[in-house]
């Protein structure tokens, strides 16, 4: 089509663009301030259900015997933090631009398109994330929640990291989907729904019946809350960080190949189609 | 030195037929049907550094697709393009660096910001140095009027002056090009009438090139010394808006009123383009009949009261050539 091949110059790769991007989220988020009070509100209230909940399970002798009463009210408020920022569909911009067609004035920036919607979905989690501290005080006053030692929660916190890129990955996964078929709320209802079940945030997996763990380690959802939390409540023992959270990273790679592939094919789509 | 350069450029969009009703769903299931739309079919074109020209046609005749490709975001079907030395969609950021695009339908500002921090993103987007940064945001808000609302966010903002801080947006990091995709569509005439000025302005104080692409012959009249027309894909004419003037604007109107209602109107050298009670029009050929001679065959004939004379709009000629083609041969696609 055209005459001599070009050398390919890449443009030099600058960080600024993206903490731009980061930080105009935040900024964005916060004039939802509506949001502060209903996010703790909530959580507030569901970890006062699942306490309920529990109670009266061990009140009954129906309660595992794994875990205290206390280790278990522990887990579904850490569960309940984590969700804070895990529950945040942060490429989601990918779907709605996708949709209406904007798309493509990013395309029209010097930009890594991808890196873009990495920056601002981290940039609404970070503020989300200083939600944490608040619920967080309220988690250890009201709640009376378990403290680990510094080792278990510095394990915590890396699982944690972990568990969110999994999660970070998944839905960028399911919003590329966009690119091929516009109904794509069908099947996050679905993730989103097995999430629940399968990832470990309602009912820890070790209650689950054998032949069900299986299964249900099978699939990523385990690694986004499941693992984290059980390192906190120790049942993951020390012995163990080196094996789960390894099976964490391969999640995550394996995601983020998908991830890659998925988004070439859909771009070369975009730009062969005209969206 | 020409910094666009489009060759035999051909788009063809390929889309999947949908039959209506559950019947067609199922058997899209099975077997896909395609239809190609031809969007763009063998345009070329060169523009030389500096050049302001208006990209001109109907609804659906290309011109969006045309921009697109130039772009970077979408692919041509075959043909070839470059934009300042760079095939486009090859290098679509380097290209990226190189242009500003306004598209009058859709917003390049971030909606939930104030227009200021819009403005801030992009200059860490494209780099510019703070100095020159400040600079251009007073000399365009200055023109553009854009001191009012700077700290509004985008969402709250009419569409007027959306369009404003777009332009603005564009032109932030200095674009050697820049494309305008119908970007005064829906305006009122006050922002109309700035943007007009922005264009003129960035193009001779800072000799940026421009492609407006537009369906108002308004903005072409104001703007443009030089016109490419295209219809379904091809162009149809390429050159000064003065040339197409001359070779297209050939016939006059004349409105005539007349004293009393004549029973039939027959004027030798004249058509009857319409007639509403008394005011009739009639057009004529300027090259085989003067005005004077027109008018004085009318009065040799009727009474009449008043008389005068329409010369031809942009508009009229536009339609012109859409209706009677390429087979008119005074006009083709330059090589
Ligand atoms: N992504 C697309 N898929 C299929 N057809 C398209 C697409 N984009 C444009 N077209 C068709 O191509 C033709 C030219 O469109 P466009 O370039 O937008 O015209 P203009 O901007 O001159 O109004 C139209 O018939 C339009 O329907
Ligand atoms: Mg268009």
């Amino acid at each position: 089509m055209t005459g001599a091949v070009e050398p390919r110059r890449r443009p030099r790769f600058r960080l600024e663009p993206y903490v731009e991007f980061a930080r105009t989220a935040m900024a964005r988020e916060a004039t939802y301030r509506f949001d502060v009070f209903t996010t703790i509100g909530s959580f507030v209230v569901r970890v006062y259900l699942l306490r309920m909940v529990w109670t009266a399970l061990y009140a009954h002798n129906a309660a595992p015997h794994e875990l205290s009463r206390r280790a278990i009210i522990t887990y579904s408020a850490v569960a309940l933090l984590m969700g804070i920022v895990m529950d945040i569909d942060q490429t989601r911009a990918l779907k709605d631009k996708l949709h209406d067609g904007s798309i493509a004035t990013d395309f029209l920036k010097p930009i890594i398109v991808p890196f873009y919607f990495f920056a601002d979905g981290t940039g609404e989690v970070l503020f989300h994330a200083v939600l944490l501290i608040p619920a967080t005080l309220i988690a250890l006053l009201i709640f009376h929640i378990i403290v680990p030692g510094p080792g278990v929660l510095a394990a915590f916190a890396l699982s944690f990291l972990l568990g969110y890129l999994v999660g970070f990955f998944l839905n960028f996964i399911l919003n590329c989907s966009a690119f091929w078929t516009l109904e794509i709320s069908a099947v996050q209802l679905i993730v989103t729904w097995l999430t629940d079940l399968f990832g470990g945030e309602l009912i820890p997996l070790i209650l689950f019946p054998a032949f069900l763990q299986n299964f249900i380690y099978a699939l990523p959802f385990a690694a986004m809350f499941s693992t984290p939390l059980l390192i906190y409540v120790g049942v993951i023992p020390p012995s163990r960080y080196f094996e789960v959270m390894g099976l964490q990273l391969v999640w995550i790679v394996g995601l983020a190949i998908v991830s890659t592939l998925m988004w070439r094919a859909g771009s070369r789509r975009i730009v062969v189609q005209g969206g | 030195m020409a910094i666009i350069e489009a060759a035999d450029l051909r788009k063809v969009f390929r889309r999947i037929v949908r039959r209506p009703g559950i019947g067609g769903a199922v058997r899209a299931l099975f077997s896909r049907e395609y239809e190609d739309k031809i969007a763009v079919d063998g345009v070329n074109f060169t523009l030389a550094e500096g050049e302001l020209v208006g990209y001109l046609g109907p609804n659906g005749a290309g011109k969006s697709t045309t921009i697109k490709i130039l772009t970077g975001i979408l692919v041509p079907t075959s043909g070839s393009v470059r934009v300042a030395g760079i095939v486009p969609y090859q290098r679509r950021q380097e290209n990226a660096e190189n242009i500003g695009v306004v598209f009058g339908q859709r917003s390049q500002l971030y909606w939930d910001l104030p227009l200021r921090e819009s403005f801030e993103l992009l200059r860490a987007i494209y780099d510019v140095p703070r100095n020159r940064y400040l600079e251009n945001l007073a000399h365009f808000s200055a023109i553009l009027d854009l001191e009012r609302f700077l700290d509004t966010p985008v969402r709250q903002l009419s569409l007027g002056e959306r369009m404003r801080g777009d332009f603005a947006a564009a032109m932030l990091h200095d674009p050697k090009i820049v494309y305008l995709d119908e970007p005064t569509i829906g305006l009122d005439v006050v922002a109309k009438e700035a943007i007009r000025e922005f264009i003129t302005r960035v193009n001779r104080e800072r000799g940026t090139t421009v492609i407006l692409t537009t369906h108002d012959l308004a903005d072409v009249e104001r703007l443009t010394p030089r016109v490419i027309l295209i219809d379904e894909g091809r162009v149809i004419f390429d050159g000064a808006l003065q040339r197409l003037r001359t070779e297209y604007g050939t016939h006059r109107t004349l409105v005539v009123t007349f004293a009393e209602a004549p029973t039939n109107i027959d004027v030798p050298g004249t058509e009857i383009e319409s007639r509403e009670g008394l005011v009739v029009r009639l057009r004529f050929d300027r090259r085989k009949l003067s005005a004077e001679a027109i008018i004085r065959r009318v009065m040799e004939r009727y009474p009449i009261s008043d008389v005068s004379i329409i010369e031809p709009d942009i508009d009229t000629i536009v339609r012109r050539i859409y209706v009677e083609g390429y087979q008119h041969g005074a006009v083709g696609a330059p090589s």
